[in-house]
């Protein structure tokens, strides 16, 4: 299967052969740490996504303006300026995710994936193919953190959707006793390894 | 030189674009997040005091001390918002104590406890033992309040700190008589306190000649050795001079600097209590 469009191609390079979670095992940080509920997953990814679209077009734009003597310290101030920007937004507007997200919304500065898409792709492409590139990986990235954290919630809670009590669906009913090893970042490595082992597989079968 | 100049330009204005945008968007979401933590905080003494007015606010070094008036000007109580040191950083709470000096609830704002040890005073579990406690009980380790292992420090700072809090409410707010203990009456003696530190329980042995505090010795301790050399003998040497309890303690070893105080403290009033515990009944009745 040969895609011939470079935009597609940066696209779906990060969310199947490039996924940043399962593939490049880019930024386990927070993946570890906010993934005991979908929700707070899905919240993560989608302020990592956010500022990682944000700091490739801005940082693809600048790639000519930057000089690379001190292109480190500018990629960081402007990832920090947009985490900073979805920090204080997520504050007003979304409390409850910015208390479950806690340490980990001001750390996507220093968070790899973003750090390494504006080093290795952002500074070098065009503006477009760094947006598609940015949306690619920030699916990718998402679509990593929800799956682990589905796992996880499932049996480490035994919910889908908290732990706001209104939307959360017991699924064994009320009297399962969770697994709580897999509600600690311990059993978070435990998932995603098994995890990634299966996506092995799956990419092994399919010679992806 | 040129190239240094580029360079550093370069950056300055990356920096002022980044600045401002930041100013900018803060100017918007500021308001609103003020906004809603107010709202959430009416929310809270709502809770606690479902027929409050109005409140005045009074400050004392970090800490926060909302007199809540009912709508005919009585004091119904007190929410204070209080900054303890915790383990790791500082602990902010609310304490919501009502006009008789009893504690209603405890709410933690915001702190930095290490999780899954320290959080542990997040739980209702820990925080009810609080509720209905008031300024006449003792809030102490082992008597009325526990510490919870693993959690020593998070845990005895709280208790530390809010009896300090609601002994300060009572006396300020509340017109309690100061429980201030008057050296020059307490007999002659030896007598023993004990309260509890950073790591356990301190006991002192105190020693009362004419009214002077002439010695002060800590017979039992398990401090941190490099902090409580610090705290000791230096406290107990201020307490001789001074010859009251406001001793500055901000020497980096607070936590064992005033359990010295307060078991000192202990052992005089706990003599003064035997002595005085008659008249008191006498009154009342």
């Amino acid at each position: 299967m040969k895609v011939n469009n470079p935009y597609l191609q940066d696209l779906t390079q990060g969310i199947v052969k490039e996924n940043p979670t399962f593939r490049l095992l880019l930024g386990m940080c927070p993946l570890l740490g906010v993934t005991a509920y979908i929700v707070n997953g899905l919240g993560m990814g989608l302020a990592a996504t956010a500022v990682l679209i944000a700091s490739n077009l801005v940082i693809s734009m600048l790639r000519n303006f930057i000089p690379p003597q001190v292109r480190i310290p500018c990629f960081i101030v402007i990832i920090a300026t947009f985490v900073t920007i979805i920090e204080m937004v997520l504050q007003a507007f979304q409390p409850v995710l910015y208390e479950a997200l806690g340490v980990f919304v001001p750390l996507i500065v220093v968070n790899c994936i973003i750090l390494g898409r504006a080093e290795a792709f952002a500074s070098k492409k065009p503006v477009l193919r760094s947006l598609s590139d940015g949306i690619g990986m920030g699916i990718g990235f998402t679509l990593g953190l929800v799956i682990l954290a589905t796992v996880r919630e499932i049996i480490g809670q035994g919910t889908i959707f908290g732990p706001d009590p209104e939307s959360a669906i017991h699924l064994f009913g009320a009297n399962y006793e969770p697994m709580a090893l897999f509600a600690q970042p311990a059993g978070a490595f435990i998932a995603l390894g098994l995890l990634l082992g299966m996506v092995n597989v799956i990419f092994k079968r399919f010679n992806i | 030189m040129r190239e240094v100049i580029r360079l550093s330009l370069t950056l300055a204005v990356v920096g002022i674009i980044s600045a401002s945008m930041l100013t900018s968007i803060h100017g918007v979401t500021a308001p609103i997040i003020a906004e809603r933590q107010e709202a959430e905080y009416r929310q809270a003494l709502e809770l606690y005091f479902s027929d409050f007015d109005r409140f005045e606010t009074e400050q004392l070094d970090d800490d926060y001390f909302d007199l809540l008036y009912n709508s005919s000007g009585k004091l119904i109580g007190i929410m204070s918002t209080i900054q303890q040191q915790g383990y790791d950083g500082y602990i902010t709470y609310n304490l919501a104590v009502d006009s008789e000096g009893t504690i209603l609830g405890l709410l933690i704002v915001s702190h930095t406890e290490t999780p899954g040890l320290g959080d542990v005073i997040t739980t209702a579990v820990y925080q009810e033992q609080f509720v209905g406690k008031s300024f006449k009980d003792p809030i102490t380790a082992g008597e009325d309040v526990d510490i919870v292992s693993g959690a020593t420090v998070s845990t005895s700072a709280m208790i530390n700190s809010i009896r300090r809090v609601i002994g300060f409410i009572a006396v300020n707010y509340l017109g309690q008589e100061s429980e201030t203990i008057d050296i020059t009456q307490v007999p002659n003696g030896t007598y023993q306190g004990s309260a509890s530190g950073l790591c356990g329980p301190i006991t002192v042995q105190v020693k009362v000649t004419d009214g002077m505090i002439i010695s002060i010795e800590v017979l039992e301790q398990s401090e941190t050795p490099t902090y409580f050399i610090e705290s000791y003998p230096l406290i107990p040497d201020q307490i001789i001079a001074e010859q009251h309890f406001d001793i500055d303690t901000k020497t980096g070893a607070t936590m064992s600097a005033e359990g010295i105080i307060a078991a000192v403290r202990a052992a005089l009033s706990e003599k003064k209590e035997d002595q005085s515990g008659g008249e008191e009944d006498n009154e009342s009745e």
